[in-house]
């Protein structure tokens, strides 16, 4: 039993890179838009099945079509920006509720379009690193790393050295720094709030749907996978706390790490419910997440 | 809705529709009867807590499941009747709305909306884990085809539960009550309210009606499973619903309903070979009225005749007030 | 001697490192218009907060009506006879004008028929009879602060804070808003008010309290307080002449 431990702790650790990604994109996505995008899931899954279209298509390595994923659906979520906007700043009522709305039916619409355009079934994603893994065997332990999963790493640490270095070390950074502060001065101070706010957008749809690649490709893909990887988004924005981007790793690797100890050690259908459970919890005792920095 | 007693006009309806199931006894004509009753029950509870206290509950069909599956255990497994097996359905799912509303109520909107929908897809999980709910192969039900018994059940359920309703919402305090918070809930706390119980009362108050629908529901269809009773299309569907047709009113969802499930039943007769597609109209169909049409189709009509009205009245009665 | 309505006793709220009000302590006798002055960021608003229930003081204790009701929930506060109005007026913006009040008037009377009688009662007190069906966004601001008073009323106060009633109205309106605090006075009601216009709170004030960093600098008469050298520092870089009716 003991000898498989480090195996479960890898296996979390790679999986909280991943889930990492998406965290971050969506926290910095709340922290200025002040939305939650209950489509989340959706737009990792329509990256995962683009990817899979491209691949069939131009027989294209998925892994190198992780640009063309981006910059695709960056223009989209550049797009779809004012119109989530539109929703948030109505003269109407209650905007924060009809903006929850709106995304909730947008991520309807997503997972009915994918199952129409891809069926019911469950298709994965090959590329050149899915065969072959590190190995390692000592006297107490073994370890088996599957290649692509370590790729899932070396993504996730390269989406969180470039977001780093984009909010910390450029202008642009700054301005969206400023703008989830608070817009009305940053607005003065002379901030394109549209360009920035569509660009924020545009890079947590992009970011979520490059992760859509790699979860296709390490796990699996299937037009109803959205609601499921939103809740693991929630799950490690409500714990890290919402709009605090440096919880987000702790609560990223804790996610890994709970879906991978139930996999090795427990019933993994069980999963679902301890998420669930710890989530509460949480909510309950700290609702500004574990570090009582949340919003 | 003017002046004289306004049960009495509900009432009268209810009975009207009452009459329907005497005149028109086609078993399918009869199965649509009831469902499109079912889903005006679950639009209006919805809509309790979306519409009249702004908090959206993106799990509600968590409360329908409850109830069907409350209703089915104490049916099979202990041989409980149909009546109070149903009404041990709807406690169960005040007894869920009591238990999780205490934690979430206290936080804002979005959280809120997301521990709803967890809480929806955990129970889901639970139901398909569990050995006594039969998990993925669900529950049977001993068979009870009467379809105008059920059509009758149902109209009962949610006749009473939209009468009850009115009464709390449109002319009890309570509904006004409600709506302060939803406008403004700090503000509310200087005037008296406490948040807290309000939102509470209304959690249960939207959970009970949906689960007794719910145990409806599984001795009508006889048969219940995770995914039709705990899955996501349940509070899709009622969510659209009540968007589409208005939130914050009591007709608005009865309207929404109406329509969608008239949209729905058509489109499954002419359009069955595409039924995913379903779906995707289902999220268009949220997004689109929330960008054009935010006060719903019967929202956006009383609008207009309120603003009117006020106007007139304000300008009557200027001439004999000073200001 | 009767008993303060109200009494705050060294009173001091903190966030975090940052000391908002730092140990006030004075009392408002029955029928008194107790005017709250100083500078931006003085605490005044924070103390409105302490006092209404919405923030609890790190230390201190705060008496209305000869019993303790430090750190008491706003609507049990209200319960017990504190209104209050918001320096950023929040109506129910959805509801109608009406509503607002009825809303309000549950507290005391808690049937419908009751409530939307006395409502109408406030309604016509505070002059916005002619606006009731109206949705409460489509007021004016002089409508939306008179309408924040009226909530208060209905609550039938035996305290009402005013918190900058006056600001941002033009000399009409102020003087109507004046006219309905002195009204409210005669009718019984103990007034706490908050007010940059000098001219306005002098005036009427039966006795001046001055912030300034939180702590209470002077207090007492109005043309006591406005020779007070201290006072006079506090505002410097801004008009204290008590008679000029300059807004900061």
């Amino acid at each position: 039993m003991l000898a498989l431990l480090p195996q479960a702790i890898v296996d979390g650790v790679l999986l909280g890179g991943i889930y990492l990604t998406v965290a971050m994109g969506f926290s910095l996505a709340f922290g200025v838009l002040h939305v939650i995008d209950f489509a989340v899931g959706e737009w990792i899954m329509l990256g995962a099945f683009v990817a899979l279209t491209l691949t069939n298509w131009l027989h294209l390595d998925p892994l190198l079509s992780l640009p063309v994923i981006f910059l695709l659906f960056a223009a989209i979520g550049w797009v779809l920006q004012p119109l989530l906007q539109r929703v948030l700043s109505g003269s109407r009522g209650r905007p924060a509720l009809m903006g929850l709305v709106f995304t909730f039916g947008l991520g309807l619409a997503f997972r009915g379009s994918a199952l129409t355009v891809f069926g019911i079934f469950t298709h994965s994603l090959e590329t050149v690193l899915s065969q072959g893994s590190l190995h390692f065997s000592r006297v107490a332990f073994f370890l088996t790393i599957p290649f692509i999963r370590l790729a899932g790493l070396v993504y996730a640490l390269a989406v969180i050295a470039a977001l780093n270095y984009l909010l910390k070390k450029t202008d642009f950074g700054l301005a969206i720094r400023a703008v989830a502060q608070n817009k009305e001065a940053a607005g003065l101070m002379g901030v394109d709030i549209k360009r920035t706010s569509g660009a924020v957008y545009g890079i947590y749809v992009g970011i979520s749907a490059m992760t859509g690649v790699f979860i296709g490709a390490i796990v699996s893909l299937n037009a109803s996978m959205g609601p499921d990887l939103a809740l693991y988004a929630f799950f490690v924005v409500v714990l890290a706390g919402m709009g605090y981007l440096s919880g987000v790793p702790w609560a990223a690797f804790l996610l890994g790490l709970i879906q991978s100890f139930f996999l090795i050690y427990f019933n993994p259908s069980y999963v679902l419910l301890a998420l669930f459970t710890i989530l509460y919890t949480v909510l309950l005792i700290s609702p500004t997440g574990m570090f009582r920095k949340g919003v | 809705m003017r002046g004289r007693p306004a049960w009495l006009w509900i009432l009268l309806v209810i009975a009207g529709v009452g009459l329907v199931p005497v005149v028109m006894t086609d078993a399918f004509f009869l199965r649509l009867f009831t469902e499109a009753l079912m889903w005006i029950g679950l639009a209006i509870t919805w809509d309790i807590m979306a519409g009249y206290i702004g908090y959206l509950n993106f799990g509600h069909g968590v409360f329908f499941g409850v109830g069907a599956y409350t209703t089915a255990l104490f049916i099979v497994k202990a041989g409980v009747p149909f009546g109070p097996a149903v009404a041990l359905g709807g406690v169960a799912a005040g007894l869920t709305a009591l238990v999780i509303g205490w934690p979430t109520l206290r936080l804002r909107g979005a959280y809120f909306a997301i521990g709803t929908w967890a809480l929806n897809r955990a129970v889901g999980q639970l139901a398909l884990v569990l050995d006594i709910t039969g998990g993925a192969d669900g529950m049977r039900l001993p068979p009870f085809l009467r379809p105008q018994f059920f059509s009758w059940v149902m109209l009962g359920v949610v006749g009473a539960t939209f009468l009850v309703l009115w009464l709390l919402l449109e002319q009890a305090p309570f509904g006004l009550k409600l709506k302060a918070i939803r406008e403004d809930e700090s503000g509310s706390l200087a005037i008296g309210l406490n948040p807290a119980w309000l939102k509470l009362q209304a959690f249960v108050l939207s959970a009970v009606p949906a689960g007794i629908i719910g145990g409806v529901y599984a001795y009508w269809i006889t048969f219940i499973d995770p995914s039709s009773t705990l899955g996501d299309l349940i509070t899709d569907q009622a969510t659209v619903m009540a968007v589409f047709g208005g939130l914050g009113t009591l007709i608005g969802p009865v309207i929404g309903a109406i329509l969608f499930f008239a949209f729905k039943t058509y489109f499954w007769a002419y359009l069955s070979d595409y039924q995913v597609l379903y779906l995707i109209i289902l999220g268009l169909a949220i997004a689109a009225t929330v960008l054009f049409l935010p006060d719903g189709f019967w929202g956006t009509i009383t609008k207009r005749q309120e603003g009117r009205r006020a106007l007139h009245k304000g300008l009557a009665l200027k001439e004999t007030t000073e200001t | 001697m009767p008993e303060p309505v109200l009494k705050v006793e060294g009173v001091t709220v903190t966030f975090g490192g940052l000391v908002a009000v730092d140990s006030v302590s004075f009392q408002v006798a029955a029928g008194e218009i107790v005017g709250l002055i100083g500078p931006n960021g003085a605490g005044k608003t924070t103390l409105f907060n302490a006092v209404s229930g919405y923030y609890k003081p790190t230390r201190g204790r705060i008496s209305f009506l000869g019993r303790d009701v430090t750190g008491r929930q706003p609507y049990a506060l209200a319960a017990g006879g504190i209104g209050r109005t918001f320096q950023i007026v929040k109506p129910f913006a959805g509801l109608s004008v009406l509503e607002n009040i009825v809303v309000a008037s549950y507290l005391r009377h808690p049937r419908q028929a009751a409530a939307r009688r006395k409502a109408w009662e406030v309604l016509k007190f505070i002059g916005l009879g002619d606006r009731a069906d109206l949705p409460a966004a489509g007021l004016t601001l002089a409508g939306r602060k008179r309408l924040e008073i009226g909530k208060a009323l209905a609550l039938e106060p035996k305290l009402i804070l005013l918190d900058e009633v006056v600001a941002g109205l033009n000399p009409t309106e102020a003087d109507q808003t004046v006219r309905l605090i002195l009204k409210i006075r005669d009718a019984g009601m103990t007034i706490l008010i908050v007010e940059h216009i000098m001219r306005v709170i002098m005036k009427i004030s039966t006795r001046i309290i001055v912030l300034n960093y939180g702590r209470m600098i002077a207090q007492g008469k109005p043309d006591e307080v406005a020779r007070d050298r201290q006072v006079v520092e506090a505002y410097l870089g801004e008009s204290a002449d008590a008679t000029d009716g300059s807004t900061s």
